[in-house]
């Protein structure tokens, strides 16, 4: 298995903000329903205004967690499974309408506008990759970071991942648990240097039955108070995490 | 670490048509039939566009809540490579097949047909779903059409998707995660990318024109290019890649082409080549004034002026997130279509001819120019996407 550490996180849902609003969310967890909007003063007024729910959310954690000495250089994978999905369906309904798109609408609403900001406000010049994978996409965004890790195990990957609520009409397409929310993650390769550590690796291994919420949050969770090991995944095969011994 | 990224083979389709028997004749001839006039896409506008050559097949049988315009065009570069990659799947085992095949428009055309129905009747097209407008429904359909059960993903970076999707690829190889790894992009026409760059003016009011003094904007086209990934020290390699961000603005680009400049510098340090040892190099070239600016500017900092430039977008279009694998796929045609003497023919750069003076000076490909390069040879290809999104990578023989 591949070791990994968790040098620092950040996370954000309805009325979940600090780590000890986590600690004890993932003691007893309770539905995450309602608006997210958390505090960006930290962002200049002009791109604050730029932000959307998704923005807002995942650069709140990314702030979280990354040193302002870090941001600067550190590289990043953001991955969220609909992305600016409140931006894109209110284009498709300015489109159905036979109406002019915004142009600022329009560029804010790719899949790495996320990753776009952050390097803005950062100042970050680095690599910075943004995925999706349906119900699969908080896993596949940790095996990229990984390999980031993997190439170059002597700098930190930023790890951001995230997903709006599904708006009308869509919603009700959608069978996975969709709260609002965003993780961050500072990964590092530091294998002696203390702070806790996992593994993680590909299994041919059944994952566990359907999960209650998205894989960043099932993830947070058995990383607060679970032990033994967690296995992510829709399966066939799985993606499995366990607490470095 | 140092297992081979071999680029094993590859299907695409575009306005060059199916196949790449099809595909080289016209890109060597700069072939430009494959645009056409349609009004359809923005309200009270007619433009051309690059719009996929030929039929496009239906997407797998057992697939059908995938079908969608962008999977069948994905569905259609997977057939041209189906055979080579169930030999891998046969070797390997399907858990070790891996899919990064990314996007930057998924089936928007589909969603935006969903919701011009509810417009009028009050609810979305019972045939649409949400697999269709999600980028992972792609890799999701690549991997079911195949059988691959290993890791599946779509990258997403605007019009540096099929560029970073290679080198994504190549992690999971190099890392032992997969032994094979089928990987590139797809990108189809909609309304929703043509409205949008309508809105930024980013069009060009007739073909596009790269590098032209009369230039301006882009060409939308679209398309798919896949390719077949695997850990052998043979054929034709994926040398290096290097990713960047601008950190500047979200839809233009550091207009000293600072990110691009980085990223290619990257790609070659990490191919460990020389400027000087890179034959050919496929520009970005998207047309619009600000692009083609600091893309010449930057390439004049990193290479030698005498160093053979096209873009290919005159060709195909510009296929957005497509484009990085698409101009991938014209690399590696090129590489293996050599001459037994190596020499190796080269897209030409299909403009009006008008030189913009204020740009840094490039080698432009002219028509039927023809290049014997030494072996082992490489190629460089570009993308620049939104979000100041950058990739580099250099495609080519063994070293």
């Amino acid at each position: 298995m591949i070791p990994v550490r968790i040098a620092a996180w950040g996370a954000v849902a309805p009325g979940l903000d600090s780590p000890a609003d986590w600690q004890a969310w993932a003691r007893a967890p309770r539905p995450l329903a309602g608006e997210c909007r958390p505090d960006v003063k930290f962002l200049p007024a002009m791109q604050r205004r730029r932000c959307d729910g998704l923005s807002r959310m995942m650069l709140a954690a990314a702030n979280a967690c990354c040193a302002e000495t870090e941001r600067a250089d550190v590289r990043s994978v953001f991955a969220s499974r609909h992305g600016s999905f409140g931006t894109t369906v209110s284009m498709l309904e300015v489109l159905a309408r036979e109406e002019p798109l915004s142009p600022t609408q329009f560029s804010h609403s790719v899949h790495n506008a996320q990753a776009g900001l952050f390097s803005i406000w950062a100042g970050n010049p680095e690599l910075a990759q943004s995925l999706a994978s349906r119900n699969e996409t908080f896993e596949h965004g940790f095996l990229e970071a990984v390999c980031l890790l993997s190439r170059e195990p002597a700098r930190r990957v930023l790890f951001v991942t995230g997903d709006e609520a599904l708006p009308e009409p869509v919603s009700s397409l959608c069978d996975d648990p969709d709260p609002p929310y965003a993780l961050a993650l500072v990964l590092d390769r530091h294998e002696s240097d203390g702070g806790p550590a996992l593994e993680f690796d590909l299994s041919d291994a059944d994952p566990a039955a359907r999960p209650d919420w998205p894989g960043a949050l099932e993830f947070l969770r058995w990383w607060l108070v679970e032990e033994g090991e967690l296995r992510l995944g829709a399966g066939p095969g799985c993606f499995r995490f366990r607490r470095a011994p | 670490m140092s297992v081979g990224c071999r680029l094993a083979a590859v299907g695409m389709h575009h306005a060059l048509g199916a196949g790449l028997d099809e595909i080289w004749p016209r890109l060597v001839a700069g072939d430009r039939e494959g645009f056409v006039e349609r009004d359809d896409l923005v309200p009270g506008s007619r433009g051309w566009y690059g719009e996929a050559r030929g039929e496009l097949p239906p997407v797998a049988d057992s697939l059908t809540e995938f079908d969608c315009r962008n999977n069948r065009l994905a569905e259609s570069a997977l057939q041209q490579i189906r055979e080579p990659v169930q030999a891998a799947i046969e070797r390997h085992g399907p858990s070790r097949m891996g899919v990064v095949v990314g996007s930057s428009t998924s089936g928007f055309a589909e969603a935006e047909a969903a919701f011009r129905e509810r417009e009028s009747s009050g609810s979305l097209s019972p045939s649409f779903s949400l697999a269709q407008l999600e980028f992972g429904g792609l890799s999701e359909y690549v991997a079911r059409s195949v059988g691959a059960t290993g890791p599946r993903q779509a990258p997403s970076t605007a019009c540096s998707t099929g560029a970073k999707a290679l080198l994504s690829a190549r992690s999971l190889l190099e890392l032992d995660f997969c032994d094979a790894v089928i990987a590139g992009a797809v990108d189809s026409l909609c309304r929703l990318t043509a409205c949008g760059f309508s809105a930024l003016h980013a069009v060009s009011s007739g073909l596009t024109n790269p590098m032209s003094v009369n230039r301006d904007g882009l060409t939308l086209g679209e398309g798919a290019a896949l390719f077949l990934l695997t850990r052998e020290s043979d054929g034709i390699q994926l040398l290096g890649g290097g990713e960047s961000s601008d950190a500047h603005h979200m839809s233009a680009p550091h207009p000293e082409g600072r990110g691009a400049e980085q990223c290619m510098r990257a790609a070659l340090a990490d191919a460990q080549l020389q400027p000087d040892e890179i034959a050919y190099l496929n520009l970005h070239g998207t047309g619009t004034p600000q692009n083609d600016a600091m893309e010449s500017a930057a390439v004049a900092r990193v290479f030698d002026p005498s160093v053979p430039c096209s873009s290919t977008k005159p060709l195909v279009g510009h296929t957005l997130g497509a484009s990085g694998a698409i101009e991938a796929g014209f690399c590696w045609l090129m590489l293996d279509r050599r001459g037994g003497d190596g020499a190796m023919p080269l897209p030409p750069h299909c403009y009006d001819g008008e030189r913009d003076p204020e740009l840094a000076s490039l080698a432009l490909v002219a028509p039927g120019e023809v290049v014997v390069p030494p072996r082992p040879a490489a190629v460089l290809t570009n993308s620049f996407g939104f979000g100041g999104s950058n990739c580099a990578l250099v495609i080519g023989d063994p070293r």
